[in-house]
């Protein structure tokens, strides 16, 4: 587990602090950095506003829990799930709070958006 | 054919057994989950891969189309002394991209700041202007096309490594286990049947001596 998950993130930081990085990364638990591609940062800007911009922490956690057909995106705030519905086109809603309930179609979707700002997570607990 | 373990036959072993069961099952879990992650990112690297390589090709072809038609209007030498002009060095960000525990590599073209474009506007055309977009397009599909395609043999080999754990896990590790498990677990029967068969056999010998 802690082989898979070894490139977390130590610390989120807000898309506002990263914009204005000359170099916006992160800190992995391995001691390792993680890059943010501009281009993905300008997209995401565009579509929050100032407020939400300093709200969004990234990057967005996908949690794994072993159930092959979903995956769940942690929505900590409300902009998780706004950005999340832009990027996969539909309205999607948390069925439980804090967790957004994506299907594989819809996860290659927002991967295929937002390579360097979301990151998987991969955990015991069973899919519920 | 599933190889038994050997293993002491106590009923302490058979409950770390059992511990080891749950704990690989679990981490099977985890593995399968993994590798169908790794195999979603890897054909959608592939289908991208394919289609940057087109735009690769084609903006190479449009680069050269468009040098030549502007050495043909400027004359070689001349453009040769404008483009020597604005040479620059490309600057690229590079940086690691985390996908499921792999490090993938993560490349960006850094835009020189303000557009400028370093040669001199009033003495070359419009035909140099177009090469300069053309080539810049090109560089920037090369680049892409670089990570990607760096992005993808990662990716592979990583497959095929996940993908001898999980055939271990399912075809060894795990029915290894069950097998030992369940041999212990007959043997213990086994041995508690035995018992009772002993102590019946006892109790009959001691009724027909008070008998």
């Amino acid at each position: 587990m802690r082989l898979v998950n070894s490139s977390l993130p130590r610390q989120r930081r807000s898309l506002s602090d990263l914009l204005e990085a000359s170099q916006p990364s992160i800190g992995c638990s391995d001691g390792s950095h993680q890059l943010f591609k501009r281009a993905e940062l300008k997209l995401l800007s565009d579509i929050l506003d100032e407020d939400e911009r300093s709200a969004l922490f990234l990057p967005i956690l996908i949690e794994m829990s072993g159930d092959e057909t979903e995956a769940i995106v942690l929505c900590p705030s409300d902009v998780e799930q706004k950005v999340v519905s832009y990027v996969v086109g539909m309205n999607l809603d948390c069925d439980k709070p804090g967790r957004l309930r994506l299907y594989r179609p819809q996860l290659a979707l927002l991967r295929k958006r937002l390579k360097t700002t979301t990151q998987y997570v991969f955990s015991a607990r069973s899919g519920d | 054919m599933a190889q038994l373990i050997k293993v002491r036959p106590t009923k302490i072993e058979l409950v770390k057994l059992k511990r080891r069961l749950r704990l690989s099952q679990r981490v099977q879990k985890i593995v399968k989950d993994r590798l169908s992650i790794l195999t979603m990112e890897f054909l959608q690297a592939a289908r991208e891969t394919v289609t940057a390589r087109r735009r690769a090709m084609t903006a190479m072809t449009d680069v050269y189309k468009a040098v030549t038609v502007a050495s043909g209007y400027h004359g070689y030498v001349a453009l040769q002394k404008e483009l020597v002009a604005c040479e620059a060095d490309i600057s690229v960000t590079a940086g690691p991209r985390s996908v499921a525990g792999i490090r993938l590599p993560s490349l960006e073209l850094n835009e020189p700041a303000g557009g400028l474009r370093g040669y001199n506007l009033t003495q070359t055309s419009a035909l140099v202007d177009a090469a300069s977009d053309t080539a810049r397009e090109a560089l920037r599909a090369i680049i892409e096309l670089a990570e990607l395609q760096r992005g993808l043999e990662l990716l592979g080999t990583e497959i095929n490594r996940t993908k001898r754990i999980t055939n271990a896990l399912e075809y060894i590790v795990i029915p290894s286990l069950e097998v030992t498990i369940r041999f212990l677990s007959m043997k213990f029967e086994e041995r508690d049947r035995e018992e009772k068969a002993r102590l019946k056999r006892v109790k009959v010998l001691l009724a027909r001596k008070e008998g």
